[in-house]
C-alpha cells in the first residue's frame, strides 16, 4: 500500500519536473538483475505524459524491449523497428535516446523479461496512469474495471485520485468503485457503509456483488450486513424500475416516431387522396437507396451495372466531418428521388385510376413488385451497407437511462416533418388547394382549380416524405430490395387506426402504437408476444371504431 | 385463353424434360450423377448459392484429375427455392428420376428435416454441410456440419477461460437456436454457472422444467432497443457476454443498436454462431470488429493447403462460365469448406468400397476415412459425423477472422441433450 502512496506523491513531484523522464528510468531499470529492485523503481514511476508511460510499460510487458551489449560489454536497452529484411535483420534503437544502435536479428538478442512481482508493480502504475488520462471515456473505463475487480490493493490509488477528480460523472464512478472494493473489506462496518453508499447511488453494476455479499453474510450469520446489503439491493431495484419505465417511455416514443415518419407519406397519398398505394414501401426503399448512393459518393465511389449498362460514380473519399455530413445531403436528395418516383407513378398509372380504388390497389402492388426487382437488378440481391455518421451512433446516458442519438434524432425529425406538413397544408396556397381538391375533386375543378396538377403535387409530396423515412431507416436497419415490405403493413396500420384523412390522427395513433408495443415488450419480456397483442388490439379497436380514432367530418355525399 | 395456357405449360414441361434428359446423351458409361440441392432463389439463396459454386468447383477439380473411380462427376443441379416442401420434391426427383449416387445439399435444419424421409425411403445419401443443432442421426445423411460440441460448447469454454461469468442467450426463433440454447443451458450449469447468471429468460412447463432458454426474435425483426437495454443492465457488473444465434440480416439492426448503446467487444463480447465470412459481407464490418466467431474453418488459416484452396477457388471463379456465379468480392467460409470436404470424403469412400452403392459407401465412411482439407485433417466417424479442428476467431474490419484459439480433433457428437449434469457443488 505504501508503494501506491509513494507513487501518488511522486506523481505530484514529477509534475513539478524533478524526476527523470520515464524513458530514461525504464532504460536503466530494464538492465537491473534484481527484480525486486526493478519492481520498486517501476512502482515509483509516473509521468506528466501518461500515454508514453503506458505505451512503454505495455511494450515491456509484451516483450518488445530487448537488451544488447555494446562493444565494451555494457548493456543497453533497445527497441526494434518494423523493417525486417530478407535476413530477418531489424534496426535497433536505444530506448533512452532513440539513436540507432545497429541492425540485429530479433531471435539472437535477449528480451527484457518480466516476472509476476514486476508485472504487479507495472499494473498498479498503469492503473494510475489510466486514471490520470485526460480522456474521460478511458478514465471511466479504468475506474469501472478497478471497481469490478474488487482488488483492495487499488483502493489507495482510487482514494488519491478521488480528491483530484473534477468531472461529476467520474466522481460518481469513483465513489461507486470505492464502495465496491470496500465490500471486500475486513470490517463489517465498512462493508455496511459501502452497501449504503451503493444503495444511495442506485448502482446497477453493483447488484451482482451485493448479492454475493448478502449470500456470504447470510452463511456467516451476520444479520446487520445482510439487512444492509438487501436494503441496498432494494434501493437499486427501485432505481432499475425507474430506469426501465423511463427507458420504455423513450423507446416507445422513438418507435412511435419511426412509425409516424414511415406513415405520414401514406397519410397523404392514402389518407387525403384515397389512393391505396401499395408501392409506398418501395418509395421508402428509394429514399434508403438514395442515402446509400450518397454515402458511396462521399466515400469510395460506386459501380452499378443495371441491365448491363455500366454506371460509375466517382467517390470523394471524404473523411471525418465531411464524410459524416453525407447524411445531411442525403436527406433532401432522398426526398427528391422518391418525389420524382411518385410523380412518375402518378402520371404513368394512378391518374387513370382515381375513380377505381380497387384497381389502383392492384396496379400499385404490381408497381411495387417491379420496383423491387429493379432494386435487385441495380444494387444486387444482398443488403447494402449504410454506415451511420458518428453523430448518430452514440448515446446520452442520463441517470442510467439511455438516449441513443439516432433515436433522439428520429423524434426531432418526426416533430419537424409533422410541423412542416401541417404548415404546408394550413398556411400555403398549395395547401389550400390540396385540401379543396381532396374534399371534393369535381367542385374544386368547377372553381377553376387545376386538379390534375394538385393531384400530381400531392402524390409527389407523399412519396417524398416516404423517401425521407427511407433515409432515416437506413440508419437503424437493413437496406435491401425488400425493405419496403417490412414497413408497408405498419404504415397502413398506423394510418387506418388514426383515421383516414387526418394527419393528427396518424400522429396520435403512431405514438400510441409505439408506446403500447414497447410497454408490452417490457412487461412480457417477449418481443413477439407484444407485437401479437398490439395487432389483436388493433383488430378489436377497428371493430369498435371502423373509421379510426378521428373521423373526418364531411358534407360530401359519397361518405 | 386456357388453351394458350396449357400449350405454354406443355412447352415448359417439354423444355424441362429436355434439360434433364440432355446430359444423359453424353457418354453415360463414364459419368456418375451427383445431386446438388440448394436454394438458388428466395431468401436463402444469398447463402446457398455459395455452396453450389464451391461444389461445382470441387467437381471440376476432381474431374480434371480423372474423376471418381474413373468416372467423371456429372452434376444435377436443382433449386430448392427456399421452399421446404419443394426441397422434398426435388430430393425425390434427384433420387428416383435422376438416380443420383449421392446428393450434396440443404442449409436450414427445416429443409434437412423435410428431405430426410425421402432419403430414408429411397436409401439415398445426403451430405449436409451447415452447423446444426444435433439430436439427429440418420444412416442416410452424412453430417459434415459442425455439431453443437464443435461450435457452441467450445465457444463457451473459451469465454469461461476469458473469465466470463454471465451469459446472455439470444437467437432467431426456430429449431437450431432453440435446441442449441437448451444444450448450452445444460452445459453452462454443468460448468458451475448459476441459473441467475444466464440471461434472456426461461420458459417453463407446468412441472417447472425449462423448455426454452434465451430471448428469441422472429426473422426480419428490426427493433432491438428493448433487448439491448436489457443486455446493458445484464452486463453492467462486468464479466458478461452474449451468445448469439441470430440469423441473417437481423444482425444488422442488432449490432447497430448494440454500438449505439455504447456496448463494445471489450465490455461485453458477442459470440455469433451464424456469422461466417460469407454472411459478414452483408454486415457493417466496422460495428462488428472484435466480436467472436467459432467455426471449423476460417479463410485466414495459414496453411499451404488452405492457401491453395482459396487461390484455386478464386481462379475457378474467374474462369467459370456457369450462369449466375458472382465473381467479385467472394470469400471462403466454413460451410463451403465442409461441402468441399464432403465431396472428397465421398470420393475416397467410393474408391475404398469399389462401388457407388450407398450401403457400401456408407460402410466405408463409417470405418473412418481421413481427408486433409483446407481447415486441417477431418476424419469420418461411425455416427456419420466428422472429427475436425475447431477455431475461435475475432472479427476484423476487413471481413476476416483473426484466429485466437484452436481445439484439435474434436469428435462430432450429435446427442448432447441430457449429457451434461449440473455441478452438485454449485448452489
Amino acid at each position: 500500500m505504501r508503494k501506491f502512496l509513494c507513487a501518488v506523491i511522486l506523481l505530484v513531484l514529477c509534475a513539478s519536473g524533478i524526476a527523470e523522464s520515464p524513458k530514461e528510468v525504464i532504460s536503466k531499470t530494464v538492465l537491473l538483475e534484481d527484480s525486486e529492485e526493478q519492481a520498486k523503481r517501476v512502482g515509483a514511476l509516473s509521468g506528466a505524459n501518461p500515454e508514453e508511460l503506458i505505451a512503454l510499460l505495455n511494450k515491456w510487458k509484451e516483450g518488445g524491449i530487448f537488451i544488447v551489449e555494446n562493444a565494451d560489454g555494457t548493456k543497453v536497452a533497445v527497441t526494434l523497428d518494423e523493417d525486417k529484411d530478407a535476413e530477418d535483420k531489424q534496426t535497433a534503437r536505444r530506448l533512452d535516446t532513440g539513436a540507432v544502435f545497429g541492425r540485429v536479428v530479433a531471435a539472437d538478442i535477449t528480451t527484457a523479461e518480466t516476472d509476476s512481482t514486476l508485472r504487479l508493480a507495472m499494473k498498479s502504475v498503469l492503473d494510475l496512469a489510466e486514471l490520470s488520462s485526460p480522456d474521460l471515456k478511458r478514465r471511466l473505463q479504468a475506474i469501472e474495471t478497478m471497481g469490478s475487480e474488487q482488488d483492495p490493493e487499488r483502493l489507495p490509488a482510487l482514494l488519491a485520485w478521488q480528491a483530484k477528480e473534477t468531472h461529476s460523472r467520474a466522481k460518481r464512478a469513483i465513489q461507486e468503485a470505492i464502495a465496491l472494493i470496500q465490500l471486500k473489506d475486513e470490517s463489517d462496518d465498512v462493508k455496511i457503509a459501502a452497501c449504503k453508499t451503493l444503495g444511495e447511488l442506485g448502482s446497477i453494476p453493483s447488484q451482482d456483488f451485493l448479492k454475493t455479499t448478502a449470500k456470504e453474510a447470510n452463511e456467516a450469520g451476520k444479520a446487520a450486513l445482510v439487512t444492509a446489503a438487501n436494503g441496498a439491493l432494494k434501493d437499486i431495484a427501485g432505481h432499475v424500475t425507474f430506469v426501465n419505465t423511463a427507458g420504455t417511455a423513450f423507446r416507445g416514443l422513438s418507435l412511435g416516431s419511426i412509425l409516424l415518419v414511415v406513415a405520414i407519406g401514406l397519410a397523404i397519398t392514402f389518407g387525403l387522396m384515397g389512393v391505396i398505394n401499395m408501392a409506398h414501401g418501395e418509395m421508402i426503399a428509394i429514399g434508403a437507396y438514395t442515402t446509400y448512393v450518397v454515402q458511396c459518393v462521399f466515400g469510395p465511389g460506386l459501380e452499378l451495372s443495371p441491365f448491363g449498362i455500366n454506371i460509375k460514380l466517382p467517390g470523394m473519399n471524404a473523411t471525418d466531418w465531411l464524410y459524416d455530413s453525407y447524411f445531411i445531403i442525403a436527406l433532401p436528395l432522398s426526398f427528391l428521388a422518391a418525389a420524382l418516383g411518385g410523380l412518375a407513378l402518378e402520371r404513368g398509372i394512378i391518374r387513370f385510376l382515381y375513380r377505381r380504388p380497387l384497381e389502383s390497389l392492384l396496379a400499385t402492388w404490381g408497381v411495387s413488385l417491379v420496383l423491387q426487382q429493379l432494386f435487385r437488378l441495380t444494387f444486387g440481391a444482398n443488403n447494402v451497407q449504410v454506415s451511420s455518421p458518428s453523430w448518430l451512433s452514440g448515446n446520452w446516458t442520463v441517470n442510467d437511462v439511455l438516449f441513443g442519438w439516432n433515436r433522439v434524432f428520429v423524434i426531432v425529425f418526426a416533430i419537424a416533418i409533422v410541423w412542416g406538413v401541417t404548415m404546408l397544408l394550413k398556411k400555403t396556397p398549395l395547401g389550400l388547394l390540396i385540401r379543396a381538391v381532396m374534399q371534393n375533386r369535381q367542385m374544386a375543378a368547377c372553381m377553376g382549380v387545376r386538379t390534375e396538377r394538385v393531384n400530381m403535387l400531392t402524390f409527389a409530396l407523399g412519396s417524398g416524405l416516404a423517401g425521407l423515412a427511407g433515409a432515416f431507416i437506413s440508419q437503424i436497419g437493413n437496406v435491401g430490395p425488400s425493405l419496403g415490405q417490412l414497413y408497408i403493413v405498419d404504415s397502413f396500420m398506423t394510418v387506418v387506426v388514426g383515421g383516414v384523412g387526418n394527419i393528427i390522427g396518424t400522429v396520435i395513433s403512431a405514438l400510441g402504437i409505439g408506446l403500447l408495443d414497447q410497454s408490452l415488450q417490457q412487461i412480457l419480456g417477449n418481443p413477439v408476444l407484444g407485437k401479437i397483442l398490439v395487432l389483436a388490439g388493433i383488430i378489436l379497436f377497428l371493430q369498435w371504431k371502423p373509421a379510426g380514432l378521428f373521423v373526418t367530418k364531411s358534407r360530401s355525399l359519397e361518405s | 385463353m386456357i388453351n394458350k395456357l396449357t400449350k405454354s405449360l406443355g412447352a415448359l414441361a417439354l423444355a424441362a424434360g429436355i434439360s434433364t434428359i440432355a446430359p444423359q446423351g453424353a457418354n453415360a458409361q463414364d459419368t456418375v450423377k451427383v445431386g446438388v440441392l440448394h436454394s438458388l432463389s428466395g431468401p436463402m439463396a444469398i447463402s446457398e448459392t455459395s455452396l453450389r459454386d464451391v461444389l461445382l468447383f470441387t467437381f471440376d477439380e476432381i474431374n480434371a484429375e480423372g474423376g471418381v473411380a474413373g468416372k467423371k462427376i456429372e452434376p444435377v443441379i436443382v433449386d430448392g427455392a427456399s421452399n421446404w416442401p419443394l426441397f422434398a420434391e426435388k430430393a425425390k426427383q434427384l433420387l428416383e428420376q435422376d438416380k443420383c449416387a449421392v446428393v450434396f445439399g440443404c442449409w436450414t435444419s427445416v429443409s434437412r428435416k423435410s428431405v430426410l424421409p425421402v432419403f430414408e425411403k429411397n436409401n439415398g445419401l445426403l451430405f449436409y454441410p451447415v452447423q446444426y443443432e444435433g439430436e439427429e442421426e440418420s444412416k442416410n445423411v452424412f453430417y459434415t456440419a459442425e455439431a453443437v460440441n464443435q461450435q457452441a460448447t467450445p465457444s463457451i469454454d473459451y469465454l469461461l477461460a476469458q473469465g466470463k461469468k454471465k451469459f446472455y442467450l439470444l437467437g432467431s426463433d426456430y429449431v437450431y437456436p432453440q435446441t442449441t440454447n437448451l444444450v448450452l443451458l445444460e452445459y453452462l450449469l454443468s460448468k458451475g454457472v448459476p441459473l441467475e447468471n444466464i440471461g434472456g429468460g426461461f420458459k417453463k412447463d407446468e412441472s417447472g422444467k425449462i423448455i426454452s432458454a434465451g430471448k428469441y426474435t422472429p426473422f426480419g425483426h428490426t427493433d432491438y432497443q428493448q433487448i439491448i437495454a436489457e443486455i446493458k443492465q445484464f452486463s453492467a457488473g462486468g464479466k458478461a457476454c452474449v451468445v448469439s444465434t441470430l440469423n441473417g440480416d437481423t444482425n444488422v439492426p442488432f449490432f447497430k443498436e448494440y454500438a449505439a448503446a455504447g456496448l463494445t467487444a471489450e465490455k461485453c463480447p458477442v459470440v455469433s454462431f451464424s456469422i461466417s465470412e460469407d454472411e459478414f459481407r452483408a454486415l457493417p464490418a466496422k460495428q462488428l470488429v472484435g466480436q467472436l466467431g467459432c467455426w471449423t474453418y476460417f479463410q485466414s488459416i495459414k496453411t499451404p493447403a488452405n492457401k491453395k484452396f482459396v487461390d484455386d477457388f478464386q481462379g475457378w471463379l474467374k474462369a467459370t462460365t456457369v450462369d449466375g456465379v458472382k465473381k467479385e468480392g467472394r470469400v471462403t467460409c466454413s460451410p463451403m469448406v465442409l461441402s468441399y470436404n464432403g465431396v472428397y470424403l465421398w470420393k475416397a469412400a467410393v474408391e475404398k468400397a469399389g462401388s457407388f452403392e450407398v450401403d457400401k459407401v456408407r460402410e466405408a465412411l463409417q470405418a473412418g476415412i481421413s481427408f486433409d482439407g483446407p481447415g486441417g485433417k477431418v476424419t469420418s466417424q461411425k455416427n456419420m459425423h466428422l472429427t475436425k479442428n475447431v477455431f475461435i476467431g475475432e472479427t476484423k474490419a476487413d471481413g476476416q477472422f483473426k484466429i485466437l484459439k484452436e481445439y484439435k480433433n474434436v469428435f462430432g457428437e450429435p446427442w448432447l441433450k441430457g449429457t451434461f449434469k449440473p455441478k452438485t457443488a454449485a448452489k
